[in-house]
């Protein structure tokens, strides 16, 4: 194994993240204390992208600011962390950037894909919604869709950006396992609706995306 | 001090069901919204100037079609003058035949007949879809999917399900790029089950039209519709571009229906301040409007909402009625989890069980609930008996029959063995005779071997590249040596050229006879009337293999 | 990879397409023959695969006799073959009109125009016709292409009443 500055830092990320996991008895749903360990500084409105080793993870309006946890309560920051770590793992370059003009998980990720410069993109909502794009597919297509929000763990985020990276990289990786739990509708659609409709509350219709300094305290 | 009889309470599956309280200004309500319009129509030199409350130059895209398209003007002023009550009435008194109402019912504008649902309790509303459904034979439908997209297994489940009795099945996938697999798979398997069955793969719209373009699907059914502008949008659609595509489906001998389902908007997060019911109207008088022959509706795979508000499953039990209404086949869903108490989602299924409707379930999962990839049915494959009883318990006909495991072992492995010809004759991934062996038997994927994913993605792609078509599946099957199967494949191939099967509520029987709204239209007119359980049919139902014979005590 | 054969069949499907896009009414009347005169189909008629089974012809020609398994397997019917003429579906808009279902019969005639445009372009369009996709001068010549190259009358006018809601919406390509 060649041991080179990112894996390092993976590590130390992984070493500070098992801390605050000790600290919070985060990671499993439901039951992570709340942690404002995030800030998201706008720096300009995004573009697309020139770098091929990037991909673009676009946060829905809300996230981390006016909702902090997804549905099942992991703080925002240690998802995107996760994310932007499985990214750099495969040695590229996680660029963070909000959609102000929608929602929608799928059309935030196509977005996303759109402006990367690898083409691919990571579309993410508040509750936790996760879908990877691909900049030629169709919007409601997706290259691998997370759904199921409330199962979604911080190392199936850690995997879905591995994943994206990979495919940024042109590789066909394993998909990351399907989740797949029956009852998670009847136990959670209505509160997901609930917090759906907060989210959509700050969409600005036709609001450019922007690029974001991203900062773990 | 903690009750203990409440901590017996907290403990039932029910209480893991989440419920929240009804919130009108954002449209959490599931029927009859302070904030709903009240119904009106307007009309000048045939032109529709007001639709409910809404004058002309403040029509949104949705507004516009429904008033140029989907209400039958004729009789429109007429049936908006009427008491919405004594409509109610009319629809629950046995002596109005359907054909009469139709006649109003099609005139009505969507406010207008919420606001006839809306005065009915839930047991007039299922005498109401006893009338009021398209054809007079009730049939099913079910889900054949998997956590792996395995295909061998699919095509196993696809002929156990066709032997089960589902007239129609219908896929779709964990990873997208499996379809083609997936839609070969379910085609060649269900024909193996019994001839005549239509089946289709759930994917995003343009996708599922090449299957079907390609001969490897019969219908289409997940074609969206939502009932606000903003959530049309966001589902990449408006009204134009589906009609469109509807159209585009019946020009290539392809049967199709919408999809719509109370919560969908609430949950994307733009309802306009209207209740499900009213959002829901709108979208089957879009499907109405396009010139489409049917919908699947109740609520589908928003049942979480309604199904967490006050009068929630009564709303879902309306819009079957509504679809009905307007002369639309149902599909009427319970085709999604809905609670983890057994007692609430069998309750949840009487309500279009007993009544029957076009397709009962618009997917009940012929495969455990963890294969599910629709995210899990509200009847799977464990409650295979459960349901069999309810039919015989009831002498309701709900589209199943009692199987013995022999004739399913039998069919499972002659599938799984055709489809292993089928990918052998069409140089895809090959499919080993220890997969065929674990699909006779299997219940579920784990108790299938794995597949080598990458290699399986790499090969449907290149089916799709090369082209292969309806076609070169009959002649696949042929050399694989299935004579009986590849003339079943050719009987689906015919359809498409008569079109018969486009029709309102249609389905194929096993000598490819087409049953459907124009030749077995519904003539419920009270007991004795409409559809009647055939001799042979009831002999089918109550035969459950484990009933005792008074001969087996001498 | 276009050889000959191929490039016979592409001719005489244009041909065909050609044939039925200019003088639609008129033939499904000619090729409805004496037995139903002036009449048009209804309920009666249906299924056509029962009691039409001779009449029922492909856009190719081919009738539904035609498609056996033997003719598969020899390559006289390929998938080309195994395809809804216009002719059917004016048939079945009209039982569909004999009971009632007016809206389903003009959804089948909008269809039946659509016959002769290739798959490929009817992807096209309709994604054309998805929100945010095209201009409104995009739309247009889509309208005209329709109607011009494929005879598509109805369908051109269902393009430009969209370009008109699009425009009027806000929901044009920027």
């Amino acid at each position: 194994m060649q041991i080179n500055e990112n894996v390092i830092r993976s590590i130390i990320e992984e070493v500070i993240l098992n801390l605050s996991k000790e600290n919070a008895e985060s990671g499993k749903c439901c039951t992570a204390e709340e942690i404002n360990g995030l800030s998201l500084t706008p720096i300009g409105e995004a573009e697309v992208g020139k770098r091929k080793d990037e991909v673009v993870i676009g946060i829905a309006p809300a996230f981390g600011i006016h909702q902090t946890k997804t549905i099942c309560k992991i703080p925002h920051a240690d998802v995107l962390r996760e994310l932007m770590a499985g990214i750099e793992e495969e040695g590229l370059k996680a660029r963070v950037i909000r959609v102000l003009k929608t929602s929608d998980v799928s059309f935030m990720a196509h977005h996303a894909a759109t402006l990367s410069g690898s083409g691919i993109g990571i579309g993410i909502q508040s509750k936790g919604t996760t879908v990877i794009h691909q900049k030629d597919l169709f919007p409601l297509s997706n290259v691998e869709l997370f759904p199921q929000a409330p199962l979604i763990d911080l190392e199936i985020y850690r995997a879905i950006g591995r994943n994206a990276a990979r495919y940024a990289k042109g590789e066909s990786p394993n998909p990351v396992p399907t989740m797949n739990d029956q009852m998670a509708r009847p136990k959670y659609q209505a509160i997901a609706a609930l917090l759906h409709i907060k989210e959509t509350e700050y969409v600005v219709q036709g609001a450019k995306s922007q690029n974001l300094n991203v900062e773990f305290k | 001090m903690k009750s203990k009889r409440f901590e017996v309470l907290s403990n039932k599956p029910v209480n893991k069901d989440g419920f929240v309280k009804e919130w009108p200004e954002v449209g959490l309500i599931a029927m009859n919204s302070p904030y709903d319009p009240k119904p009106s129509i307007k009309v000048v030199d045939g032109v529709v100037v007001e639709l409910d409350g809404r004058a002309r130059a403040d029509f949104d895209m949705i507004d516009q079609f429904i008033a140029d398209y989907a209400i039958d003007l004729k009789n429109a002023e007429k049936v908006m003058a009427m008491d919405s009550k004594k409509l109610a009435q009319m629809l629950v008194d046995i002596n109005v035949p359907r054909e009469d109402l139709v006649k109003l019912t099609t005139s009505m504008t969507p406010a207008k007949v919420v606001e006839v649902i809306g005065q009915m309790n839930v047991l007039e509303m299922m005498m109401a879809l006893t009338k009021m459904r398209a054809r007079k034979t009730p049939s099913n439908q079910c889900h054949v999917t998997n956590l792996r997209d395995n295909p061998v297994q699919i095509a196993a489940d696809a002929a156990e399900s066709s032997l089960r009795g589902f007239d129609e099945q219908e896929t779709t996938v964990g990873i997208v790029r499996y379809a083609p697999f997936n839609a070969l798979a379910l085609l060649v398997g269900s024909q193996v089950g019994r001839p005549g069955i239509l089946t289709q793969c759930a994917v995003e719209e343009a996708t599922e039209l090449v299957l079907g373009m390609r001969g490897l699907t019969a219908y289409a059914e997940t074609v969206s519709v939502y009932g606000t502008e903003q959530v049309f949008v966001d589902g990449d659609d408006t009204p134009w571009s589906k009609a469109f595509l509807a159209s585009a489906y019946a020009s290539r001998g392809l049967k199709m229906r919408y999809t719509s389902g109370t919560g969908s908007e609430v949950l994307m997060g733009n309802a306009e301040k209207r209740s499900m019911l009213y959002l829901e109207a709108r979208c089957i008088y879009i499907t109405k409007g396009a010139g489409v022959q049917g919908l699947q509706n109740g609520s589908i795979s928003c049942i979480g909402v309604p199904g967490a508000v006050p009068s929630g499953i009564r709303a879902v039990l309306g819009e079957n009625v509504i679809t009905s209404m307007l002369d639309l086949e149902v599909a009427s869903g319970n085709d999604q989890t809905f609670s983890h108490s057994d007692m609430r989602r069998t309750a949840r299924t009487l309500m279009q069980m007993i009544p029957g409707t076009d397709f009962i379930f618009s997917g009940y999962s012929a495969t455990p609930n963890y294969d599910n990839m629709f995210a899990g049915s509200n009847f799977d494959a464990e409650d295979y008996d459960d349901y069999n009883i309810l039919q015989r318990d009831l002498k309701v006909d709900g589209g199943l029959k009692p199987v013995r495991e022999e004739e399913v072992v039998k069919i499972r492995n002659k599938a799984a063995k055709v489809i292993q010809g089928v990918f052998r004759a069409l140089e895809l991934t090959e499919i080993t005779d220890e997969e065929v062996e674990a699909a006779t038997y299997a219940h579920g994927s784990k108790d299938m071997p794995e597949r080598n994913v990458v290699e399986d993605l790499k090969s449907a792609e290149n089916m799709m590249k090369r082209g292969i078509t309806g076609v070169d599946v009959v002649k696949a099957v042929k050399k694989a040596g299935y004579d009986d199967v590849a003339d079943s494949l050719l009987g689906m191939m015919k359809l498409r050229v008569s079109g018969d099967h486009l029709h309102t509520s249609a389905i194929i029987d096993s000598n490819f006879h087409v049953i459907s709204a124009v030749n077995d239209t519904n003539d419920y007119m009270g007991p004795g009337t409409g559809y009647q359980m055939s001799e042979e049919r009831w002999n089918e139902v109550k035969s459950i293999p484990n009933a005792l014979d008074a001969s087996d005590f001498e | 990879m276009v050889d000959n054969a191929v490039l016979e069949k592409v001719i005489k499907e244009v041909m065909q397409s050609m044939q039925t896009s200019t003088g639609k009414t008129t033939q499904s009347k000619a090729s409805c023959g004496s037995e139903c005169s002036s009449d048009k189909m209804t309920r009666k008629d249906y299924p056509l695969s029962e009691t039409r089974v001779n009449e029922i012809k492909t856009p190719t020609g081919k009738s539904l006799s035609d498609i056996t398994i033997e003719n598969i397997m020899s390559g006289n019917i390929t998938a080309e073959d195994v395809k809804i003429a216009p002719e059917t579906l004016e048939y079945q808009a009209q039982i569909a009109e004999s009971v009632g279902r007016n809206a389903f019969a003009m959804n089948l005639r909008r269809a039946a125009e659509l016959i002769s445009v290739p798959d490929d372009r009817i992807l096209e369009i309709y994604n054309a016709l998805r929100p945010y996709r095209s201009t409104k001068a995009e739309l247009l010549a889509i309208a005209d292409e329709l109607e011009n190259k494929y005879g598509c009358k109805i369908n051109s006018n269902h393009v430009r009443e969209a370009a008109d809601v699009y425009e009027r919406r806000g929901r044009l390509k920027e």
